[in-house]
């Protein structure tokens, strides 16, 4: 069916440059809104086919010439140029027309990145919007979008823009705090909310206490927090190793509750260091 | 009639002395099949009989290697299959014994020491196991003692499972464009190095989850000529820790075999990560890592599986370090023996003879595999 | 000389309508029921059949190995199953054609041991053959279709070639050289070692005949050997040019595969079972006749000599004959299919000593060799049964198929692992290309050919050869763009994990697992110099095809009358007492 509609409406562009010169029996609108109705007229006696011809749309409709033709709500809803042409008993008559988006943003589409990242960075969220109209044509006339980027103390980063061609983009820093921002863009009526998490960065003053567990040595650290004071989160590694002479003992051990903690085989004299990803934390020497 | 007879006779009989022939001393093809023994295996030296336990193992006569042993009357057969193959699943119990070597240690007239060393075939290449065997004189053939490693007495014990598990959920196939994914994690090289080796370039490195969920990873390499061409590809395959927890640092080590570090311009580097479900467990503490000197240069130690599941499979992957904190090398081993919970494992990793008088340090990672993971 | 009621030349022939209806008989209830399904080959040569069918004139297959040339084996079989399968489809066709090789056989069979024997007992020799153990060994365990689908059509040359040699008549050796070129096209080991055990003791018995009724010159005998050796030399080359050109370019030179025919068949007794006591079955109890009858009889003692080489041979690594005669061969071929050769040599023995058993015993001789008969061709038979090609018989592949067939999975190359003789039948129901393949002196990718492992489905079977092969396709997985493993055997689980696979789904509630690797670019043809280049294609589609088509039409030529078969077969006994000999 859409091939069918594709093909009449190249059909119609094919044959417009000719009837466009002999146009004088059709009175078009000069544009039209998505989705609103409209007329054409017609002038002359007889029977003949009126086309209408746009991208992804074609209509066909059996007219009486010198009648107006009225299009009921919601016939073209698609933006765009679209082509008219009245084939008749005689040469064919055409003229041109613009769908234009309906009024009133329906409905964003919000390009919000990243979906996670550490607390404390300058300029590294972005979010792009694209309005669309009910129809889901692309609204380019400027429409100011207002981005909102509110964090779980709720304090607020906000900023409005204006879009270029149906876009607007901006980008905010992330918080201190960790946690779940939501991110919001809103047009008009039409709102769309994102979730950005915001993680601890890397652990800042990393400290473990040793003692000892029977025959072994339980290690732990303090509970770890990053250098705004978030918490780092459970699952991250923390790599405890006791060195003794050439001897070396090592473990992954992950965070769990907020804090590391394994218990080792570790002798006398032994030195023991902590450390997560490439940051290195206090060390002990064991003595008895 | 005569040369009838004569013909007979003689096809009979060549065709009698060349099946001797083949099967007194077996062609290499018939010897693959049927091991080294021949029709008439002999146990009348030590090392024949030790010799003919290695053929039965080898050609998986469980009943007939055990029924050789002197002392089979300590353990059943199972247990001595067991001893060979594991108690729980591992890399042995799929494993083909590809050759082994016998070798005197000790001998006098009615007892002797011999050493069987095994050359096992596993899915993650060969592994090799030695046993030193007592061999006793039995009447008027000989025959071996297995030592056996008794099954690791693990105490009934109830340990609680409460480990960290990241799962992941996709967005569904109705979810429209725009709407927001979850990327991939970040990871970055912290350290990277070509060496040219005899068989060719090595590149090795570092690599660190520098996120806060766990990553699966590898890390593809490209040599490019001076001129910009790309030589060849080549990606770290198994040699790298593959899922990284967040924070957690594992070594690579990318070979291109028969390239020359000359000829390479610069080298493009393309780690690849991806968000897949994964688990904190378990917990593989090394202990008592121990490097030591030439020759045979190696990184020993101990592996301790912490937590209270069976691990099938571990792989140790160590990184060794100059004076400088420079990666100079990095090996690896894969553990053949399931690691039993809060039960020592030894393993060992080689150090090229050429690099071990230039390292000074190491740091040791472990993976780990079970049978029956989930997607 | 023999008594003719002793030998049984007295009696008549057992009529050939009788014979056939005995092969259709015992062997259409068992191809209608697909058994050859559940042999090792089979599917590899409805594989082949199925390339055919979609590229006649192609023999470039891409679905195993990344590509690789069918033009590495000789095509005739698996064409006509192509052509056929029109009509019945793929697995009808091969039985159609598996069929029609049992029934040319004990044609074969019979005109051969006309040779040799009188026509009651190579009549007998005919009817052997329908029970022959090896035979069905091979069409029902083996799946050797090229093997047995180029014996009959060369046992069936053989007397043109007597024919020629000794009586010089020009549309014999028409005729031989068309049968022996079908036959090459066929198989062409067949036509190669079939020149040793069958062609040699032929001209042996023509030089031995020559002072029979119309008397031949040496040197007659010797330009008339020359000639046709040379003749149907340059046929076979022409009919198989582009066979020979990929050997000539592209020889065999791969690591070494162990196969089970190669053992000591008395050391490994297990494939003793296999390749001796299956294939040979009752035939067994004939050896010592055959040595002595073969022995006393001079006119019987080129083929008693072409019999023993391949029996010797036949018994694997049993004896070092085969490694010695054949040297790096030796590791390259099966010998199997020696075994087969020698049972079909033995046949014009067993054929007279049945005769005579017969003649001395009646009805209870026939009873007994017929249970003999029905208990060797049973055990034969049945053997794919108890001892199948694939220990996994739950294995349904079209599951597989379909996943990898929707969704663009085909865009990428795959492996299965465990998925034993099954990897044929899933690539011709997919269109996928695979790296693995079951055709081994077809494959050219340098990790497989540099480890001695066969299929990479059953690595682990291979030991260090096979695990290796698979390591290294697998570290090379980007280069072929291969992305899916489909794993069916658990125990290659860590070699995918550690390697940096991972599973992203499951098939067949959960028994097969799909590994795959991240950021595996598309497969994209390989750049091969194996490619035969269009004019072989062509050559390929034609002349093997059309040498079998002009076998069927010179056949049709209305031979003389024939003189009479006592001036072809003197019989000749060495004064011995068949009853005697019999006992």
């Amino acid at each position: 069916m859409r091939l069918l509609a594709f093909f009449a409406s190249g059909l119609a562009l094919g044959v417009a440059p000719l009837a466009f010169a002999q146009s004088g029996n059709l009175t078009l609108p000069k544009a039209v809104e998505a989705g609103a109705a409209f007329s054409i007229a017609t002038a002359g006696s007889g029977k003949a086919t009126l086309y209408i011809a746009g991208l992804g749309q074609v209509v066909k409709r059996q007219v009486d010439l010198g009648q107006t033709v009225n299009f009921p709500v919601g016939t073209l809803y698609s933006a765009g140029r679209y082509v008219v042409v009245l084939q008749g008993d005689q040469e064919p008559e055409s003229g041109e027309f613009d769908v234009v988006p309906a009024k009133g943003v329906a409905e964003l589409s919000f390009l919000a990145r990243p979906s996670r990242l550490p607390v404390g960075l300058h300029d590294a969220i972005t979010g792009a919007v694209y309005v669309f109209d009910a129809y889901k044509n692309l609204m380019v006339a400027p429409t100011p979008v207002s981005f909102e980027l509110s964090g779980p103390s709720g304090a607020a980063q906000k900023r409005t823009v204006v879009t270029r061609f149906g876009a607007a983009w901006t980008e905010f820093d992330s918080t201190a705090r960790q946690g779940a921002d939501k991110f919001v863009a809103n047009a008009g009526a039409a709102s769309t909310r994102r979730v950005i998490s915001q993680v601890p960065g890397d652990p800042c003053g990393l400290t473990m206490t040793a003692k000892r567990d029977g025959k072994q040595v339980e290690l732990q650290t303090a509970p770890i927090r990053d250098c705004s004071g978030n918490p780092v989160p459970d699952g991250e590694v923390v790599t405890f190793t006791a060195s003794f002479g050439d001897d070396q003992s090592t473990a992954d051990v992950p965070i769990k509750g907020g804090i590391a903690k394994i218990d080792m085989p570790i002798q006398d004299g032994a030195l023991i260091s902590v450390a997560s990803g490439v940051v290195m934390g206090n060390q002990i020497r064991w003595e008895k | 009639m005569k040369n009838g007879i004569l013909l007979a006779a003689a096809l009979i009989i060549a065709t009698v002395v060349l099946i001797v022939i083949g099967t007194v001393k077996p062609i290499p093809s018939a010897e693959h099949f049927a091991g080294e023994q021949n029709l008439l295996p002999s146990s009348s030296t030590p090392e024949a009989a030790v010799r003919n336990l290695g053929d039965e193992i080898s050609l998986g006569h469980w009943a007939r290697a055990y029924d050789s042993l002197a002392n089979k009357t300590q353990f059943s057969e199972d247990e001595f299959i067991h001893d060979l193959t594991g108690y729980y699943a591992n890399l042995r119990t799929d494993a083909t014994l590809n050759s082994f070597e016998v070798r005197p240690l000790h001998a006098t007239e009615n007892d002797a020491e011999m050493r069987l060393t095994l050359h096992w075939a596993t899915v993650l290449g060969p592994s090799e196991s030695t046993r030193d065997l007592h061999v006793t004189r039995v009447g008027d053939h000989w025959a071996p003692e297995w030592p056996l490693d008794k099954r690791p007495a693990v105490p009934p014990q109830v340990i609680p499972v409460n480990y960290l598990r990241w799962d992941v959920i996709y967005p569904g196939p109705g979810d429209d464009w725009g709407v927001q994914g979850v990327e991939a994690p970040h990871v970055r090289i912290v350290d990277m190095r070509p060496v040219q080796r005899a068989e060719g370039v090595v590149i090795l490195g570092e690599l660190l989850n520098d996120d806060v969920v766990p990553a699966y990873v590898s890390v593809t390499a490209t040599l490019q000529s001076k001129t910009g061409k790309a030589l060849a590809t080549e990606d770290s395959f198994d040699k790298i820790s593959h899922v990284l927890l967040p924070k957690q640092v594992t070594p690579f080590l990318i070979d291109f075999p028969d390239a020359t570090l000359s000829s390479v311009g610069s080298i493009r580097m393309s780690p690849f990560s991806t968000l897949v479900p994964a688990s904190a467990d378990p917990v593989i503490e090394i202990d008592n890592a121990h490097l030591n000197p030439a020759p045979d240069a190696s990184l020993s130690g101990e592996l301790m599986n912490e937590s209270g599941q069976i691990v099938n499979v571990a792989h140790v992957l160590g990184t060794f370090y100059d004076k400088s904190g420079q990666v100079v090398w990095i090996g690896d081993e894969y553990i053949d023996r399931a690691l039993l919970p809060q039960t020592p494992q030894a393993f060992l990793i080689h150090i090229p003879e050429d690099l071990a008088r230039n390292v000074s340090s190491q740091r040791t990672v472990v993976s780990s595999f079970e049978y029956g993971g989930v997607l | 000389m023999l008594k003719p009621e002793l030998t049984g030349e007295s009696q008549r022939p057992i009529p050939m309508s009788f014979i056939l209806l005995a092969a259709v008989i015992v062997h259409l209830p068992l191809l209608l029921m697909k058994l050859p399904l559940k042999s090792y080959d089979t599917n590899f040569h409805i594989f082949f059949a199925s390339h055919y069918l979609h590229h006649w004139f192609d023999p470039w297959n891409t679905k195993w190995y990344a590509g690789f040339s069918q033009a590495t084996y000789p095509p005739l079989p698996q064409q006509w199953v192509a052509v056929l399968s029109n009509l019945f489809g793929l697995d009808m066709a091969y039985m159609a054609v598996q069929f029609a090789a049992i029934l040319l056989l004990v044609i074969g069979v019979y005109r051969f041991s006309r040779l040799w024997v009188g026509p009651r007992a190579a009549s007998i020799a005919a009817l052997a053959s329908v029970f022959l153990g090896s035979e069905s060994f091979l069409v029902y365990s083996a799946g050797q279709l090229g093997t047995t689908f180029a014996a009959p059509i060369y046992l069936n040359g053989l007397p043109f070639l007597f024919d020629w040699v000794r009586h010089g008549r020009g549309r014999s050796c028409l005729k031989a050289t068309v049968l022996f070129a079908a036959a090459a096209a066929a198989h062409h080991a067949t036509l190669l070692f079939g020149a040793f055990f069958f062609a040699l003791p032929v001209l042996a018995l023509a030089l031995l005949d020559r002072e029979n009724g119309a008397r031949v010159s040496t040197s007659a005998f010797l330009a008339r050997t020359i000639a046709i050796a040379v003749t149907v030399g340059v046929a076979i080359a022409f009919v198989l040019l582009p066979f020979w050109i990929a050997l000539i370019h592209y020889p065999v030179t791969q690591t070494p595969i162990p196969h089970a025919s190669r053992a000591n068949y008395i050391l490994s007794p297990q494939y003793g079972l296999s390749y001796f006591i299956v294939p040979y079955g009752a035939l067994i109890l004939a050896l010592p006749f055959i040595f002595w009858r073969g022995s006393m009889v001079a006119r019987l003692r080129p083929l008693l000599l072409g019999f023993w080489v391949a029996f010797l041979i036949g018994l694997g690594g049993t004896t070092p004959v085969g490694r010695v005669l054949l040297g790096r061969a030796f590791e390259v071929l099966t010998f199997e299919r020696f075994s087969y050769w020698a049972t079909l040599l033995a046949l014009p023995f067993v054929g007279l000593l049945i005769a005579e058993l017969v003649a001395r015993y009646r009805t209870k001789a026939i009873v007994g060799l017929t249970a003999l008969a029905a208990a060797t061709c049973g055990l034969a038979v049945s053997w794919s049964t108890y001892h199948p090609a694939d220990a996994d018989q739950g294995l349904s592949v079209e599951p597989v198929a379909a996943w990898l067939n929707r969704d663009g999975h085909d865009q990428y190359r795959y492996v299965t692992l465990g998925f034993g003789n099954q990897i044929a039948r899933l690539a011709v129901m997919t269109d996928a290309s695979s790296v693995d393949g079951e055709w081994y002196s077809g494959r050219m990718l340098p990790e497989l050919t540099s480890n001695g492992g066969g299929t990479l489905t059953s690595s682990k079977y291979f030991g260090k050869g096979g695990l290796d092969a698979l390591r290294a396709i697998l570290m090379h997985a980007d280069h072929y763009g291969l992305k899916w493993v489909l794993v069916r055997d658990p125990s290659y689980d860590p070699l995918l994990a550690f390697a940096g696979w991972r599973p992203v789904d499951y098939l067949e509630d959960k028994t097969i697992t799909i590994w795959s690797k991240d950021g595996a670019p598309p497969a994209t043809p390989l750049n091969a110099p194996q490619i035969p280049p269009h004019w072989q294609g062509v050559m390929w589609g034609i002349f093997p095809f059309g040498s079998s088509i002009l076998a069927l039409l010179v056949i049709l030529i209305p031979e003389k009358r024939r003189q009479k078969a006592r001036e072809e077969y003197p019989v000749e006994t060495g004064g011995l007492a068949p009853g005697r000999l019999a006992s």
